[in-house]
């Protein structure tokens, strides 16, 4: 008996801090994210420093899961913003606003035990598509054997910029291997010497794959920043309906605050 | 409050007490079950059952149905899902028979065979490795089997011998199959090995007084006697392995491909997907409508075939009921 009263007491216990919690976090507004896994690098950097400087005004919750979940969350009304890491398309639901934050730069990748420094875009769209299919087809590739093609599931918006950009809209082979996230995808990249991918500028700039250059031109933060690099997409903030409270003010300091652009252009690029 | 629930309940409170809770299950269950169906309906409707057949590839069906707009024309229903059931029934039997295989042998070591120390350490061990995560079985699989079977075990000349239809990267069929074997195996040891120690030792010894040797005893009484738990045990591990949806997003190579055992060796090798992996792989997309409402079919067939095995199960251990062990 005295065991049991002591669990009831300890069960008393958790209920109460469970309701005192919520209660006392409640002064703060909370501005809840999902989306991109791109963009996640950047939003969590931007969000901090955003708390830093408005002290006990709000907190944040960011979840990633790829731009397509972003567009569903915030249609939903399940988030306050959204992460996209591609332009709007047809299929995304009506009423939904699209505020770029940063550009990035989407870099091919390859295994670092295969320095290929450059491809044309031709060079790109044949490989991709599907066309070249052994590395002995590409100069300057140290690898044998097949290609072997890692892409990103269909609904990655990475993705659909990449197919925008480098392939002049046509489609990656459909015998890639499609990773469901940029961590998988760079994972995949440096275990496998003649796996070829594409990841935004932030994953390769860690440096534990090659990133491949595009007509001559490197693909890194510096050739991003000064517009050398032309495989540049965008991200976006995305509301339902305009901005309005805690997530107006939010993208309004990413947009205008110094502190915010400083962030940006640590790795990615301001609008 | 607390003070009230401690005394002992009266027999029709916690006969309707029980019952609601009970009943509150079944109509969760009943109410998921019709979620899902309504959801998956517009596929069904616009594709008929030919949406089970094969033709054209999956990957572009889906990706065409990203691209429509939120009120899509029954053409963005179009998908041919066999790739993809076939991949699901190809890695969860494989799994299940090699499991079974493994489970009944080490478990009538562990009973019958093994000293009574190493038994002690056995049996809590296989518990707990029946409860590991399945991510974490992932994670090992990406991270280990992968890039061992991509570099080592992958011939050049094999990958050139299907590189026109299909790329092999290491993930696939072989990783996926090993994994889920190793994962859905100490769930089933833990229920044979029960169910071989609740064997009445009168009745092994029964059988050797007669003059059988101990080992045709073990295969003719023992085992014999616990064959409907060996079957609940085959019947929740299929149930496992068809519902496994991380770890097979994580290692089967991420390719709606259909594996063809034509291709001899290399067919160990060749990816696919799976409808639960398909379900994680896809889940971003699931605020498109045609894609949503194809996901929900394939929860559907996932549901179905998880009924279909409760039954089947249901009707195998019917004939052995005679020789059901009774504590």
């Amino acid at each position: 008996m005295n065991r049991f009263r002591r669990l009831s007491l300890a069960f008393a216990v958790a209920g109460a801090v469970g309701v005192a919690a919520p209660a006392a976090a409640s002064a703060l507004t909370t501005i809840t994210i999902s989306g991109a896994t791109a963009s996640y690098p950047l939003v969590s950097l931007l969000a901090s420093k955003y708390v830093k400087t408005h002290p006990n005004k709000v907190k944040f919750k960011i979840t990633q899961g790829g731009a397509q979940i972003g567009v569903n969350d915030v249609a939903a009304g399940r988030v306050s913003i959204g992460d996209v890491s591609r332009d709007p398309v047809a299929s995304d639901p009506a009423g939904l606003v699209f505020y770029p934050v940063a550009k990035y730069g989407i870099c091919v990748v390859t295994n670092k035990s295969n320095p290929v420094s450059n491809l044309s875009s031709s060079q790109v769209t044949s490989i991709f598509t599907g066309k070249t299919i052994n590395w002995s087809q590409v100069s300057g590739a140290t690898a044998s054997g097949p290609i072997d093609l890692i892409s990103r599931t269909s609904v990655a918006g990475v993705l659909t910029s990449f197919q925008t950009l480098f392939l002049e809209g046509k489609k990656v082979s459909t015998k890639a291997a499609e990773e469901p996230s940029e961590g998988l995808m760079r994972a995949k990249i440096e275990s496998d010497p003649n796996a070829i991918g594409f990841v935004s500028n932030y994953q390769s700039d860690k440096g534990t794959v090659n990133a491949v250059g595009l007509n001559g031109v490197a693909c890194n933060h510096q050739n991003v920043k000064t517009g050398a690099y032309t495989g540049t997409a965008r991200f976006y903030e995305v509301t339902k309906g305009k901005a309005n409270g805690a997530a107006s003010a939010f993208i309004g300091w990413i947009e205008k605050s110094a502190a915010a652009k400083k962030i940006i252009n640590t790795q990615w690029l301001t609008i | 409050m607390l003070e009230r629930l401690r005394h002992p309940w009266s027999d029709t409170r916690a006969e309707r007490t029980l019952g609601a809770v009970s009943l509150l299950v079944c109509a969760v269950v009943v109410a998921m079950v019709v979620f899902v169906a309504i959801h998956a309906w517009p596929v069904f409707h616009y594709n008929g059952l030919s949406w089970l057949g094969s033709g054209g590839n999956v990957g572009r069906q889906i990706a065409a149905m990203q691209t429509t707009t939120q009120h899509p024309p029954p053409s963005a229903y179009h998908l041919r899902a066999w790739p993809l059931v076939y991949g699901t029934i190809l890695t969860t039997s494989i799994a299940v028979v090699l499991a079974l295989a493994i489970s009944i042998l080490s478990s009538i070591f562990i009973v019958e065979l093994a000293p009574a120390r190493l038994r002690r350490i056995a049996i809590p061990v296989i518990r707990l490795l029946a409860s590991v995560p399945s991510v974490i079985y992932g994670l090992i699989g990406i991270l280990v089997l992968v890039p061992f079977v991509g570099n080592h075990l992958i011939t050049t000349a094999e990958k050139e011998s299907v590189q026109n239809v299909v790329l092999l990267t290491g993930a696939g069929l072989s990783v996926t199959v090993v994994i889920l074997t190793v994962m859905i195996t100490p769930i089933m040891v833990a229920l044979i090995c029960e169910a071989l120690v609740s064997v009445p030792n009168s009745w092994r010894e029964g059988a050797v007084a007669l003059g059988v040797n101990p080992l045709r005893a073990m295969l003719a009484v023992t085992l014999r006697a616990a064959r409907p738990a060996i079957v609940a045990a085959a019947v929740l591990a299929t149930a496992r392995a068809l519902g496994e949806a991380i770890m097979i997003s994580m290692v089967s190579g991420g390719n709606s491909f259909a594996p063809k055992p034509i291709d001899g060796l290399v067919f160990l090798f060749e990816p696919l997907r799976t409808l639960a992996s398909g379900i994680v792989d896809f889940r971003e997309g699931i605020g498109a409508p045609a894609l949503g409402s194809t996901l929900y079919a394939w929860a559907l067939l996932l549901l179905f075939a998880a009924f279909v095995l409760s039954i089947g199960g249901y009707l195998i251990k019917l004939p052995l009921r005679k020789y059901q062990v009774r504590g």
